[in-house]
């Protein structure tokens, strides 16, 4: 099947290989949650909810006194993909991502000043459309700054692929079911570091290093969007408070 | 009497626990500390359990009062949202005196109802229910649900073979409140999902025989999948807003029947190019009879508080929940138990009360189809 056009340079949805999908975020969502946050990329979507720091709830898995525990879960919408049947949690899948969620906010997130404490972070994709790693990723960074939680840096995440002989951008569920292989990076914005690598399927080596190099670009975008989004949400803030 | 000094004491001890600081936790005012004392010495006279003394009430009015008077801004908010935590009855109660609920509603409104349809692109029908306010662009919501139907195709039972099914399910995942942890579902959820599925059939709303599709060897099985994306007291009627939403949503779509006879569904372009018969020549929208509208009241004593947020429901603990049709029928009574008694004047009052809810609702939910239908 023909991922890129070769008359017009185009993909399946029109966009070009190094375009990301549109972006949207929205801070707040859950009133309840401490932090909370709707993050969008194309057809996928996914909210996030931030709970902490708050107590421990359950001692026999607090391993250390100096750190606070970052808890996470990722689970799918039934209706989130296009065929219903599936688990929405408890699968291998959902656990892997819960898994390499909160590894990768770990990375970031300033344990150290909250021992004792625990920060969950829950994720509930709506709507199921390819990258939606990067989007739990991203909703959470954004749920967090919401919360107030002190973090290193914003972490983002974006995808990327190598189909027709062309690296491709943030990848949509048609692309990334296609076989060929799908690099997913996240990385810490500022510092330039990354702290989530993962690809499947074969790559040669200099190819690997333009597909990922591309996935940065994107994370570094997606980074941009972000801060924007949080000044103009403490624009907002300050604007209520009166001040 | 023993009794009661023995219940004293172990009061009197889990005031002292809760006067000392914790992290976090704001500390009482030691003004307060000692009308703590003087109300263990009034339970001393009193049999009644719950309520406190009168005498106690005016003691605290005046203490909060001089404790707002004399400290300002955040100091007076702490006071007032210690008071909150440690004695809410007490907090509800000096509201109730007034006839109004912290969060400035009278006793018989209810919560600013939102309902959009269609957010779920990919599933037949859904709507997504919003209760609470919209706070200019970051929608700050109180209460949210997402409704999503989705039709697959099976072998109708025996006994019923021109009938479709519907299954209802309603999830209450982590994100929408403290209280659920992961690994073990909330315990209202499956509650939820038997009401909605037992409301939902006794309404008759959706005739199950428009669900068949060829008699005897394929109908529809409607999969309702309800998700609390916020939630903030009176849930069931949030849930039973967004089913009948998104079944006002739901688009039935094209099938046809290959030789072998499976069934597989036709989308809108291939219409024209399939070989093969169609079945349901249009894109078919059930039409639901009478729509059921749900509204949960909590009594206390002789006050009744429409549609309750979720720090009112624990602390009132009595809920009623009915649910009324378009036709004006009564299609469910929920109380059930809890400490307050409802007498039938008080009944007639809630059923009052969800007429006039019913119609509310049915204007919003008129709107909002009307609304998609302009799209």
């Amino acid at each position: 099947m023909e991922y890129v056009n070769p008359l017009t340079g185009l993909r399946i949805d029109g966009r070009r290989p190094t375009e990301m999908r549109h972006l949207k975020a929205q801070i707040g969502v859950v009133s309840k949650a401490d932090g909370s946050a709707l993050f969008e990329m194309g057809n996928t979507r996914v909210i996030a909810a931030v709970y902490g720091p708050r107590e421990v709830q359950n001692k026999g898995q607090q391993m250390n006194n100096t750190e606070a525990l970052v808890r996470c879960e990722y689970s799918m919408a039934n209706f989130s993909t296009g065929d219903r049947a599936r688990k929405p949690k408890g699968d291998r899948r959902s656990t892997e991502i819960s898994l390499v969620i909160r590894q990768t906010m770990e990375a970031c997130i300033l344990t150290k000043l909250m021992p004792r404490s625990q920060i969950d972070i829950f994720v509930q994709v709506l709507q199921a459309d390819g990258g939606t790693r990067s989007a739990c990723i991203n909703a959470a960074t954004l749920a967090l700054a919401d919360a107030g939680i002190p973090m290193r840096d914003i972490v983002t995440s974006c995808s990327a692929g190598y189909l027709c002989t062309m690296p491709l951008l943030d990848l949509n569920y048609a692309e990334d079911s296609a076989g060929g292989p799908d690099v997913t990076v996240g990385i810490l914005a500022k510092m330039d570091k990354v702290t989530l690598l993962q690809m499947d399927a074969k790559l040669p080596l200099d190819t690997f290093e333009t597909v990922m190099q591309l996935a940065i670009e994107g994370c570094k975008a997606i980074a941009q969007y972000i801060r924007e989004i949080m000044l103009q949400n403490t624009k907002q803030l300050e604007c209520r408070r009166g001040s | 009497m023993g009794l009661l000094i023995s219940q004293l004491a172990h009061y009197n001890q889990a005031q002292k626990k809760q006067n000392k600081t914790k992290n976090g936790t704001p500390k009482v005012p030691s003004s307060q500390l000692s009308t703590l004392n003087s109300f263990s010495h009034s339970l001393l006279k009193f049999t009644a359990r719950r309520t406190p003394t009168s005498s106690y009430q005016m003691e605290t009015t005046q203490t909060t009062e001089g404790g707002g008077g004399g400290a300002t801004g955040i100091a007076a908010q702490m006071e007032v949202e210690a008071f909150r935590r440690l004695f809410p009855l007490p907090f509800y109660k000096r509201h109730l005196l007034e006839s109004v609920r912290p969060d400035a509603r009278a006793l018989d409104s209810a919560r600013d109802t939102t309902i959009s349809l269609g957010p779920v692109a990919s599933a037949d029908g859904s709507a997504l229910v919003k209760i609470g306010e919209t706070v200019r662009l970051s929608c700050w919501v109180k209460k949210a649900m997402l409704a999503a139907i989705k039709l697959e195709v099976m072998t109708p039972s025996k006994e019923r073979p021109d009938e479709g099914s519907i299954v209802v399910e309603f999830y209450m995942p982590p994100i929408c409140s403290p209280m659920v942890r992961p690994g073990r579902p909330a315990e209202v959820a499956p509650v939820i999902s038997k009401q909605l599925l037992d409301v939902i059939r006794s309404s008759g709303m959706v005739n199950l025989k428009e669900l068949c599709l060829i008699s005897g060897k394929a109908s529809w099985i409607a999969y309702l999948d309800i998700y609390c994306l916020n939630a903030d007291g009176s849930l069931f009627d949030a849930a039973l807003l967004s089913a009948v939403a998104a079944f006002t949503h739901l688009q039935i779509p094209l099938v046809s029947v290959t030789e072998e006879g499976r069934v597989f569904t036709v989308s809108s372009e291939q219409e024209e190019k399939t070989k093969f018969e169609l079945v349901n020549k249009e894109k078919r929208k059930l039409s639901l009879s009478s729509i059921p509208f749900p509204l949960t009241c909590v009594i206390h004593e002789d006050y009744i508080l429409v549609d309750p947020t979720a720090e009112e429901e624990t602390v009132m603990e009595t809920s009623i929940t009915l649910v009324l049709d378009t036709l004006g029928n009564l299609v469910s009574i929920y109380k059930p138990g809890g400490v307050g008694l409802a007498s039938t004047e008080i009944m007639k009052e809630c059923i009052t009360r969800t007429k006039r809810r019913m119609q509310e609702l049915k204007t919003i939910l008129e709107e909002s189809v009307s609304v998609m239908e302009v799209d």
